[in-house]
């Protein structure tokens, strides 16, 4: 077998899988996206730039991208921040280690839109258990509204994806921790390094990949994820809480305009690919494999 | 064998032997899912019928009424669509115009038009040609809670929102913690729930052609909504309430009072059987006017269908009356038929009487073009308002502007 | 024989997570105990049933269709597990251990699949999928799911490889070993964590997978457990909270048994032991 050919089969099946679902509707999405489409995503004629045009002068466009890329950032940076002490103590041995593992994971185990319904349920003002399980310890006095404004909606909703990303991020955490050797840290204390100094210079340099593929990821993953904010809140009250990713539903199954909502979510897509591109530049520059 | 039934399998053997991807005499029917009971219904029903019309198979296919339009937009763009399909009246112009459904006039005989309440089947009727059949039909009253009502001093509800909103303030000041109005503020129909108040200060939603939104009576309307959530008469964050969180809550006894359709009697009896209950109209205007709105849903028939002929056979088993009586007491919804209405279930039924009493003055949605932009439009300014983020004038001016720019395009 | 240091240890640590589980598993508490009310208890926020409806399980199960979508589900994961690790293990390999013109490239274009949102996705795969003739099967599903799945276990399994040292494999081949046998009797026992973890992520996905199947599947009877648990919700007028809740509870359980499972091999050193 010719070497030089072995490592672009061993890519071969995976190459197509993935090229399958992506070109095709990529292709798709770029074809509504310059047309003029009825509500079934039938075209009726080539329009150029026109749904970009009309999506350019609406306000709520601009508003749900801003919220977006404030979603993302929120959801992300908390997420990691709070996975990795988690992720390192679960790396411990210390008992009842398994039934911990399972508990932090088990938000996982509930597909993402019943999480959001359970919430939503759980957020209701009058009738949910969040307000009153705060009222039964003590710790507020009137029921709090949550759904009904952006401003107690949205920092709920952050809360709500930071929680739901956890399992995910810690269980990426622990299959890189379990690369690091015992050896490694064993040799530094014995040099006298501390903990911290342990982390720092042993633990965060071999985990870097996986911390790359969770940020990647995450950022995807949260950028364009649906549930969240369609079941608590639809984007609403009056689009205050839309991300593009919402307002763009609306727009095509909605509104039934699917030529702008394909414009929406090219350029979701543009700027994801943009995002990726560089930070795996960046990265894979640190990378030495 | 019948003329029909060998006749049948001759087009079964051809569409076969044309190599159809669909099986041959399958009629596809695509249900909204209304309760749990939809799927069961609609499956006894395709037994029955298939029983009586050996040849043909009825697939029914059940689909969660929030993803119904997503459904049908990506089977209708590839083609794949069934042959019938449950869908909300007001989407039918839209799908009339792209020349996805099928007229159904050479199938309706004036028999069978004849079975029917003429103010549910107007809406499924466009250019003079029926393209769809009212399979589910609800109007609007208000459940209050009798009790409530009682200790504040009145044994019906008042008939004015004036006498309304004094009833409302006693109900707060007697300290019982009810809130008198459940008023309605996310998701689908918030403009609806506003409309019961335009209508009854005499608006109208469209009127020659322009939007009524920016009307002194839109603005009294508004006025009055708000006034009652500053005066802490409705629940404390309407804009967090969808319709049925606000019927949960007048079932738990925490809202007085309730706007919504006839199903909710059945949902009483099982989750709160000993809420003291009445069914009334909305309260009226100064003037006297009050509407009640009208919805139906239709079954219509999608042109690129293969086999028509059987699915009309299928449509018209569900509107004898028998089916029509089974399936509206599993849902709760009004008898479309007249016969139907006839039948003690519901002609003795006292919560069905009040419905049924309003329908004279029902409006339905109008049909026009780009009226789900037109809905998002009004319930956004709503909400804005009940949430105190825009003074009422300009917020509905503003709104009338865009609804009028939307009505303009189309 | 508890080791007293191992003691505080486990105390400290649990005391650290403790706040985190509580907030985590609100919803999880939410929805046990709204699973257990009756339905005129239901909408009552409080947080002791009156009386522990048991029996809301078996009617649920009954009533709502949960053993055949439950086969369905199973049937999809699991395949979709096992096939997606059959196809990127090599190419997980491929990336780690040769230099390849399109190395970088190839990376890229797999994150690039993961970018489009399933809500977007649907319209351009469902038209693909339905020229193809192919809708309403179980088995296209679990294809589309081994493609979006690729991605992360692609990159999973190779940041992974790269931690094991090549001098293993040399000297398995020096001792005359070939390539293949290398692979799977050396290589791959050492990289079971990130097999592991691909594994879980890759059955989750496509146990909660949702937007997709629901598009995709026709009849009742392909159902999957998330269509059917949501079809419990969205019925337009009347919700049994109560079963809703008990049928998601229920969803839950086996992803929950398979990470109980699975989880005992993330653990460190694994690698270690074979180098020496």
């Amino acid at each position: 077998m010719n070497r030089l050919a072995l490592p672009y089969l061993l890519i071969l099946p995976s190459f197509v899988l993935a090229a399958a679902i992506i070109l095709w509707p990529v292709g798709e999405i770029v074809t509504l996206a310059v047309h003029d489409v009825n509500r079934f995503g039938m075209l009726r004629g080539f329009i150029g730039f026109d749904n970009f045009r009309e999506l350019f002068a609406d306000p709520d466009f601009f508003a749900a991208l801003w919220r977006t890329l404030v979603w993302t950032a929120a959801v992300v940076l908390g997420t990691l921040v709070v996975s990795t002490p988690i992720a390192l103590i679960l790396n411990e041995d210390f008992y009842g280690r398994s039934l911990a593992r399972v508990l932090i994971m088990l938000p996982w185990a509930i597909s993402l839109t019943m999480t959001a319904i359970v919430w939503r349920w759980a957020l209701n003002g009058e009738s949910g258990m969040l307000n009153s399980g705060l009222r039964g310890l003590g710790l507020m006095n009137e029921n709090i509204q949550w759904l009904a404004q952006a401003s107690t909606a949205f920092p709920m909703q952050i809360l709500i994806g930071i929680l739901v990303s956890i399992p995910f991020t810690v269980t990426i955490f622990l299959g890189g921790l379990s690369s690091v050797p015992e050896d490694l840290y064993d040799a530094a204390a014995i040099e006298g390094a501390g903990r911290w100094t342990q982390f720092r210079l042993i633990t965060l340099p071999l985990l870097r990949p996986f911390i790359n593929i969770a940020f990647v990821l995450n950022t995807i993953y949260v950028f364009n994820s649906f549930p969240i904010i369609w079941a608590t809140t639809q984007g609403g009250p009056a689009n205050s809480t839309d991300i593009l990713v919402t307002y763009l539903y609306k727009l095509g199954f909605r509104l039934g305009k699917l030529g702008e909502a394909s414009a929406v979510s090219l350029i979701m897509f543009a700027i994801l690919l943009v995002f990726t591109l560089i930070y795996v530049r960046l990265t894979m520059r640190e990378e030495a494999a | 064998m019948t003329k029909f039934a060998r006749a049948l399998l001759f087009a079964s053997a051809g569409l076969l032997a044309l190599g159809n991807a669909a099986e041959a005499g399958t009629v596809r029917v695509t249900i909204a899912e209304y309760s749990k009971g939809t799927g069961p219904y609609f499956e006894a029903a395709a037994k029955a019928f298939e029983a009586a019309n050996p040849g043909t198979k009825i697939q029914i296919e059940v689909v969660p009424w929030d993803n119904l339009q997503q459904k049908l937009t990506t089977d209708i763009s590839a083609g794949a669509n069934s042959d019938l399909s449950i869908i909300g009246t007001r989407w039918l112009l839209d799908y009339v115009r792209q020349g996805v459904v099928a007229p159904l006039d050479s199938y309706v005989t004036p028999e069978f038009k004849g079975r029917f309440i003429e103010t549910f089947l107007t809406p499924s009727v466009l250019d003079g040609k029926v393209y769809g059949l009212p399979i589910a039909a609800s109007a609007r009253a208000v459940y209050y809670n009798k009790d409530v009502f009682a200790k504040a001093g009145y044994d019906t509800l008042p008939a004015t929102w004036a006498e309304f909103k004094t009833a409302a303030e006693k109900i707060k000041a007697s300290g019982s913690g009810v809130f008198p109005f459940g008023l309605q503020g996310k998701e689908i129909e918030t403009d609806v729930y506003y409309y019961y108040g335009l209508w009854s200060e005499g608006g109208e939603i469209i009127k020659d052609g322009k939007s009524g939104l920016d009307s002194p009576a839109a603005i009294e309307a508004a006025k009055l909504y708000k006034s009652f959530i500053d005066g802490g008469l409705t629940q404390p964050g309407v804009t967090s309430y969808n319709r049925e969180d606000v019927q949960n809550l007048f079932k738990q006894g925490k809202v007085a009072t309730v706007i919504t359709a006839p199903f909710l009697s059945g949902q009483i009896k099982k989750e709160a059987p000993n809420l003291n209950y009445g069914v009334a109209a909305i309260p009226a205007g100064p003037s006297g006017d009050h509407g009640t709105y009208g919805v139906t849903d239709s079954i219509v028939l999608f042109a690129n269908s293969k086999v028509k002929d059987e699915a009309w056979k299928f449509l018209d088993f569900l509107f004898t009356t028998d089916q029509r009586v089974a399936f509206d007491k599993v849902e709760g919804f009004l008898p479309v038929n007249a016969e139907e209405a006839k039948n003690p279930l519901f002609a003795d039924n006292a919560d069905l009487k009040v419905f049924a009493s309003l329908l004279p003055k029902a409006r339905f949605a109008p049909v026009i073009p780009g009226w789900e932009d037109i809905a998002q439009t009004t319930s956004n300014a709503i909400q804005k308002i009940y949430l105190g983020q825009g003074e009422i004038e300009p917020t509905l001016k503003e709104a009338a502007a865009k609804v009028n720019a939307t009505l303009s395009k189309n | 024989m508890i080791n007293r240091r191992k003691f505080i240890r486990s105390l400290i640590f649990w005391a650290l997570l403790a706040p985190v589980i509580v907030v985590i598993l609100f919803p999880y508490a939410v929805m046990t105990i709204t699973a257990l009310k009756s339905a005129t208890e239901v909408h009552d926020p409080n947080w002791w049933p009156s009386e522990w409806r048991w029996q809301n399980f078996p009617e649920m199960w009954e009533t709502s269709g949960f053993a055949p979508a439950l086969l369905n589900s199973l049937y999809v994961s699991g395949l979709t597990t096992l096939l997606t690790l059959v196809v990127s293990i090599p190419a997980a390999y491929a990336l780690s251990r040769f230099r390849f013109f399109g190395r970088g490239a190839f990376r890229q274009f797999l994150l690039v699949s993961q970018m489009l949102s399933p809500i977007v996705l649907v319209i351009g795969l469902f038209r693909l999928v339905a020229s193809l003739g192919l809708i309403d099967n179980l088995n296209i599903l679990m294809w589309v799911y081994v493609a979006f799945n690729i991605a992360f276990c692609v990159w999973m399994l190779q940041s992974y490889f790269s931690t094991i040292p090549r001098d293993l494999e040399e000297a398995a081949w020096m001792e005359g070993a070939g390539r293949a046998r290398t692979l799977i009797v050396v290589f791959l026992p050492l990289a079971v964590p990130a097999i592991v973890v691909t594994a879980i992520f890759t059955f989750i996905n496509a146990w909660n997978e949702f937007v997709i199947a629901l598009t995709m599947l026709r009849r009742e009877e392909n159902y999957t457990l998330p269509i059917r648990v949501f079809s419990l919700v969205a019925g337009r007028y009347t919700v049994d909270w109560n079963y809703v809740m008990a049928a998601a509870f229920l969803a839950s359980v086996p992803v929950a048994i398979i990470f109980a499972w699975l989880q005992r091999y993330l653990v460190r050193g694994l690698a270690l032991g074979a180098v020496k």
